[in-house]
């Protein structure tokens, strides 16, 4: 809202200089945007928030000077003098639409001189960056902005039968407005029409054929109250933004509607000439039932604002705010709220008048606030120890969008085969699938990278994704997924490295996994124990293709409510055995198809409780001497009890153990 | 018995401290003793090793013995070429060879976290240490969390959906909002999660991505973070709001700072302000704040006559690009890895 600065002194005095006034307006409410100087007036622009609609006019604005610098508001009383004929012989109103329109007020003046404005309300109009159109539209438009009721003038002679009638728009039909561009309606649309079409879009635009014009000698005068969802929907179909639809979308003083259509009569009497037809055509179907007083416990301010006020203080800022005390003891007072104030109707309501009139720098900052415990959750702490990890590791972290396009939302979808969730509005270019999987977005900003000619793109993202389920919220688990330009090798150590920081309590498996979008051998889905938990892979050379990525990449995307549940955040010591270890090699002779697991499992199960560890070294292939199909699977052992120091004999024992359960489960051969 | 590969094994560490050891002798006396250490013929520590050829197996002997010819060799040269260095009185030793200290060391691979996360640790452990613990909750919320339960009716703007990521899911229709879903619009879903399930007193911070269909430019994004706090307990007042306020911002920004209250419009907060703080003779914006609107307090079944709260707001990423300089809010999901190590 932009006031003049000349202007708010016809209604309050300003004594105070201006940036005194922006300030103190903003600190009581009305966030200072700007100012500027227009000839000998100020233009000063106001944030109102949509609370506020009483602000939204001259008075408004002027009545918080009076109330923040305890000055007296002079508002004007208009009284027009009126001709002989009545308004009701000529006109009619009538209103079939009450959901869309609450009121209706209608005045007529006769045998008006449509013709330039006066310098002074044109340059008034001017100052709030308003087009100057003739007397009568300016004098509407300088009311409007006056006490925020927005107003609009007919041409009498263009109003077929004398007649309004406010009604919804039927489907489809067509409204030429005010700025000659035709608009198609829809029921919920609130029309003005005649006898036999539309005049007005009600509370947002007049009619192209029934606007005031130079040859316009009858003026038909509307002050109307219209509904603001109904206003506001209107208006965002069409993109039809006005002053006046903004208001209507705010609410308007009930009591303000009559005041606002004799002072513009009042004033086109003056500046246009013509006579105004006796009395006012005012349909209200429902009138609103008088207000309910508030009660106001005087206690309740200083329980909710920490700040002890006189009851007396509390009632000179209520009453100063145009709020009627009906009664009331020491205790508590009884307030009606005025009507140009419809956001005020409960006691917390004026608790907050009185603060923002008191002065919010009345309240303490330096309270003792009581101390309490914090926890920190187990989720954090397991989160803080991946992120070390993968740190570590060379990961840097990534964020990427949650809501991503149909080719990213398709790409790779490892955790559920429903339909993406999707947004009715795209967030940002075409994307508006909920996704189901980090990876494709991973693959995206390493893309963006190769084309920033960046080498080492090891990036990471903790994040939801949203998983469709049948009748209830979707499921949101946060995934940890890499994206690497290193090995399978290495990301499986990195997720390993990220088991064992976190003493999780299972063995990490792997299975094999049929999807496309990874390698057909480099890829496994991951359990712990037998619990799903991950996929890790190379990406296939179609899929990397199709991700526009020059260089392979390894991903894996693990559940972290998984490793929360497994995961000992408090490990428990173990005593050390102060007894020598005897560390053993094995170089096996295996079928190609017996994997590691295999083999490693076997191992531990013959190696019994004094097997400290086995560790592997490495698979090497000798077609020429093992055979086709054939490998080496090097590995080293070490044996250690917490009873004694083993014996040369019975570590021989535990190690002829192992060579012959390989021997006998996977037809292992001991080399050398 | 010993195993072949634990005598190799210590032989090799044995080789590998006696060079270092010599190496690192700065005196003809310190050198002394280092050969001492380790070849001294009575207790030296190759002559320990040696001791231990016996427990070897006896097939592998020959090779054991090879190996202790070897690595004793090696240990001798060693020591002769630091004599040598020591004699000629330069450290950098006889050779043309210049060791160059400027060498870049050898490079380690680390990653950074993300500057939105440093960002939220940082608040996460200042609220923290004030007395808030961490509260999550679902991204994707429905009418009432995110609406009804936060003073929001249906006639409501902020329920407009050029404002809302509404979600087409096969259930919902216009009519029966109550099957609404929609990305959450603020982190105050979250409050209303909590206070559902937990009687009062409540202090909690609610951390996470929330979601606005503004168009992406240099300070806006259609995704972003947001942080809130909610104190909920007998005899909360605005007081306590502004002192916690700034105690949170003296701890985040590490110097004297006050805090200033604008009046301004929540639908969850009644009386609702924006806070500011001074900052180099300057107000910063805060965020918004207010005291728990007793519509609030009643849909989760609290009596607004029995507790009162407050509640506060910021944006992650605004802080953020304060805090580290950053012009526009895109960067942060680039995720160019140039500007991921600028943190």
């Amino acid at each position: 809202m932009i006031v003049s600065w000349n202007w708010l002194k016809d209604y309050v005095p300003l004594n105070m200089p201006l940036s005194e006034a922006e300030e103190r307006l903003a600190m009581a409410g009305l966030n200072h945007e700007g100012t500027e100087k227009i000839g000998d007036d100020f233009a000063i622009d106001l944030e109102v928030t949509s609370n506020r609609p009483d602000c939204l006019g001259h008075v408004g604005v002027a009545r918080e000077i009076a109330v923040l610098w305890d000055e007296n508001l002079t508002v004007p009383n208009p009284t027009p003098a009126t001709s002989a004929t009545g308004i009701s012989d000529v006109a009619s109103v009538s209103i079939e639409a009450p959901e869309l329109c609450s009121r209706y007020n209608a005045r007529l003046i006769r045998g008006v001189k449509v013709g330039p404005s006066p310098d002074w309300l044109a340059q008034r109009l001017k100052t709030l960056g308003l087009a100057v159109i003739s007397n009568v539209v300016d004098i509407t438009n300088y009311v409007m902005m006056e006490c925020g009721q927005p107003l609009h003038a007919f041409d009498f002679a263009h109003l077929k039968g004398g007649k309004i009638i406010v009604r919804g728009a039927t489907k489809d039909e067509p409204f030429m407005a005010i700025d000659h561009r035709q608009y198609v309606l829809r029921p919920g649309m609130c029309v003005i029409a005649d006898e036999s079409r539309p005049v007005a879009l009600g509370g947002v635009m007049g009619g192209a054929d029934s606007e005031v014009s130079e040859s316009t000698v009858d003026v038909l005068i509307e002050a109307a109250d219209f509904t603001p969802l109904a206003i506001r929907s209107t208006a965002r179909a069409l993109r039809l933004h006005s002053p006046s639809s903004y208001r209507f979308e705010r609410g308007v003083d009930p009591a303000g509607i009559d005041w606002a259509s004799r002072r513009a009569c009042e004033m086109i009497l003056d500046l246009a000439g013509g006579e105004l037809s006796d009395g006012v055509i005012d349909v209200e179907p429902d009138p609103p039932a008088a207000r309910e007083p508030v009660v106001f416990r005087f206690s309740q301010v200083k329980r909710i604002l920490g700040i002890e006020l006189e009851a007396s203080r509390v009632e000179g800022i209520l009453s100063r705010l145009g709020m009627d005390r009906v009664k009331g003891d020491k205790q508590s007072a009884q307030f009606v709220a005025p009507t140009w104030r419809r956001d005020l109707t409960r006691e917390i309501d004026l608790i907050e008048e009185v603060a923002r009139i008191h002065g919010y720098d009345e309240i303490p900052e330096d309270v003792g606030v009581p101390m309490a415990p914090s926890n920190r959750r187990d989720v954090d702490r397991v989160k803080q120890i991946v992120r070390q990890v993968l740190l570590a590791s060379g990961f840097s972290e990534a964020m990427t969008a949650s809501v991503v396009d149909e080719k990213s939302s398709s790409a790779y979808s490892p955790w559920s085969q429903a339909e993406p969730i999707r947004s009715s509005t795209p967030m940002l270019r075409g994307a508006d699938c909920l996704r189901r999987s980090l990876i494709p977005s991973l693959l995206e900003s390493r893309r963006i990278n190769e084309s920033l000619a960046n080498d080492t793109i090891e990036l990471f993202e903790t994040a939801k994704v949203y998983l469709p389920r049948e009748g209830q919220l979707p499921e949101e688990p946060v995934m940890i997924s890499l994206t690497s330009g290193r090995d399978f090798f290495a990301v499986k150590g990195v997720i390993e490295a990220i088991l064992s920081a976190l003493h999780v309590d299972g063995t990490l498996k792997t299975v094999p996994v049929n999807d496309p979008f990874l390698d057909t051998q480099q890829s496994c889905q991951l359990l712990i124990d037998d619990e799903a938990f991950g996929f890790l892979g190379v990406v296939s050379a179609a899929s990397t293709k199709a991700a526009s990525l020059r260089n392979p990449t390894t991903i894996a995307e693990i559940r972290m409510d998984v490793l929360q549940k497994t995961s000992r955040l408090v490990p428990q010591f173990n005593p050390l055995s102060p007894y020598p270890a005897i560390n053993y090699d094995f170089n096996f002779i295996v079928d190609e198809n017996v994997a590691w697991a295999e083999i490693a499992g076997t191992v531990g199960e013959a190696g019994g409780e004094c097997l400290e560890d086995i560790h592997y070294q490495e698979t090497y292939r000798d077609p020429e001497r093992d055979g086709s199909g054939r490998k080496r699977l090097m590995l080293s052992v070490r044996l250690r009890s917490d009873q004694q120091t083993l014996t040369g004999e019975q570590a021989d024992e535990i190690r002829q153990a192992i060579i012959s359960a390989c021997e006998k489960q996977h037809g292992a051969a001991l080399l050398g | 018995m010993m195993a072949l590969s634990d005598f190799v094994a210590e032989l090799d560490q044995l080789a590998a401290q006696a060079q270092e050891a010599f190496d690192a002798a700065s005196s003809q006396e310190t050198l002394e003793a280092a050969r001492i250490e380790f070849l001294g013929a009575k207790s030296g520590r190759l002559k320990a090793i040696q001791k231990q050829m016996g427990k070897v197996d006896k097939a592998d002997k020959p090779a054991a013995g090879k190996r202790l010819n070897e690595v004793k060799q090696a240990i001798e040269e060693t020591f002769t070429e630091a004599s040598e260095r020591l004699a000629s009185g330069d450290t950098a030793g006889s050779s043309d060879v210049v060791f160059d200290t400027s060498l870049p060391g050898t490079s380690l691979a680390f990653g950074r976290l993300h500057p939105i996360s440093q960002t939220i640790d940082e608040l996460m452990d200042i609220m923290g240490r004030l007395g808030f613990s961490a509260a999550e909750g679902p991204e994707i919320e429905d009418d009432w969390h995110n609406f009804e339960a936060l003073n929001i009716p249906r006639e409501h703007p902020a329920r407009d959906p050029l404002d809302n990521f509404y979600l087409s899911t096969a259930k919902q229709n216009a009519n029966a909002p109550d099957d609404v879903l929609l990305l959450r619009s603020q982190t105050s879903t979250v409050q209303i999660r909590v206070m559902s399930k937990t009687p009062p007193p409540i202090r909690i911070i609610s951390l996470g991505r929330v979601y606005r269909p503004d168009t992406a430019d240099a300070t806006h994004y259609p995704m972003f973070h947001q942080m809130e706090g909610l104190l909920i307990d007998k005899q909360v007042t605005m007081a306590d709001l502004k002192s916690v306020l700034r105690l949170f911002a003296t701890s985040y920004l590490g110097s004297e700072v006050h805090i200033r209250f604008r009046p301004s419009f929540f639908p969850f907060t009644e009386p609702s302000v924006e806070a500011d703080f001074s900052w180099n003779d300057n107000w910063i914006e805060f965020g918004g704040a207010g005291m728990v609107d007793p519509n609030v307090l009643k849909a989760v079944g609290y009596d607004p006559d029995e507790v009162t709260g407050f509640a506060f707001g910021l944006g992650v990423e605004r802080l953020c690009m304060r805090r580290h300089g950053v012009s526009d809010i895109r960067e942060f999901y680039k995720n160019d890895v140039r500007f991921l190590q600028q943190f």
